[in-house]
């Protein structure tokens, strides 16, 4: 399964410098205004063909470019219950805070856990090489960050039922391995 | 006054359609290159042949049609022929090909992705691959930009 990582990412890294070639485009309907052209989609010959990049089923990435800016949604691998409000919570906390990350979009578009878009201003503020790097980046460090996570969760709950039932009396070793038991059993 | 003037329907009429600088999408439809002949592929899948059978599957791509039951005919086509290749022969089979082929060989890769099936992209990123280094950037370029889409 890890075999494929390599290749995938590599595809992305590609098909991101191909659609990263962006060039400043004043908005055709509204005088002195400039507007990211996928985001606004008001000309139909501005925007180029969206691609998809799939791993498997669930993981895939998502590439809409046009000739000003580009978007990239990220679909993560979500395997259980537990990992998908991980996820979750972790692409809200990242989206509430996108103004600090600059490429980040407050929403992720239908179907995917995030977005970015990136427009022809950050291409000419930061190395186009460099912001490439960063989405890959991204997409390496999202899978471990949230595998660490969970198995936080899982210790934590281990570790929270012991000392809840160290206070009561009965049994109290069956009664701690049933619990830990049991919780491990919900997550 | 008359009854015209209290109507307010003019405001839902789009006048920017009829501005004659408006982009028209020049897609007249080309029956010409309609599909890859199934059967005759089909055949030399059968016996094994698969570098021929890419050939002529990659040989009258639909860009021109708009019938959509053309394209997805020839994408499962296509798909059906790349994931009949083993990892090692696939180098091979992209040397035979020429520098358009190559190009709609892409087209088809990208549209593959978006109907991942069993292990399917697994192979097909291998495809990519092969054929990223054998084309370089310039056939991504092409498939995003390429109005003609396959």
């Amino acid at each position: 399964m890890s075999a494929t990582l390599k290749p995938y990412l590599s595809a992305v890294r590609h098909t991101l410098t191909a659609a990263m070639c962006l060039e400043n485009f004043s908005s055709q309907n509204v005088e002195r205004h400039n507007k990211p052209e996928i985001e606004v989609r008001s000309s139909k010959e501005l925007l180029l063909t969206p691609v998809i990049i799939s791993r498997n089923e669930k993981e895939k990435v998502l590439i809409e470019p046009s000739v000003n800016s580009m978007r990239i949604s990220i679909s993560i691998k979500q395997a259980d219950e537990i990992e998908k409000i991980l996820c979750h919570k972790f692409m809200r906390f990242m989206m509430m805070r996108a103004e600090n990350f600059l490429v980040l979009r407050r929403k992720p578009i239908e179907g995917y856990d995030i977005s970015f878009l990136i427009t022809n201003f950050h291409t000419e503020a930061m190395y186009k090489h460099k912001l490439v790097d960063f989405v890959i980046h991204f997409m390496e460090e999202i899978d471990k960050e949230i595998s660490e996570m969970k198995l936080a969760v899982n210790a934590r709950a281990r570790i929270s039922a012991e000392e809840f039932l160290k206070r009561v009396s009965i049994g109290y070793a069956v009664a701690v391995n049933a619990m830990a038991e049991f919780l491990k059993a919900r997550f | 006054m008359s009854i015209a003037t209290t109507s307010t329907k003019f405001r839902s009429v789009d006048v920017d359609q009829y501005n004659e600088d408006n982009y028209q999408d020049e897609q007249t439809e080309d029956t010409s290159t309609s599909g890859p002949d199934e059967n005759q592929v089909n055949q030399l899948l059968n016996m094994g042949k698969n570098v021929e059978a890419l050939q002529l599957a990659l040989k009258n791509p639909p860009l021109g049609t708009k019938n959509q039951a053309v394209k997805d005919r020839a994408i499962a086509l296509v798909t059906r022929v790349l994931l009949s290749f083993k990892s090692s022969e696939i180098e091979k089979a992209v040397g035979t090909l020429d520098k358009d082929t190559t190009d709609v060989l892409m087209k088809y890769i990208y549209r593959g992705f978006e109907n991942p099936v069993d292990g399917s992209s697994g192979l097909l990123l291998t495809w990519h691959e092969k054929v990223f280094a054998s084309a370089g950037v310039g056939s991504i370029v092409r498939v995003l930009t390429d109005r003609k889409r396959v």
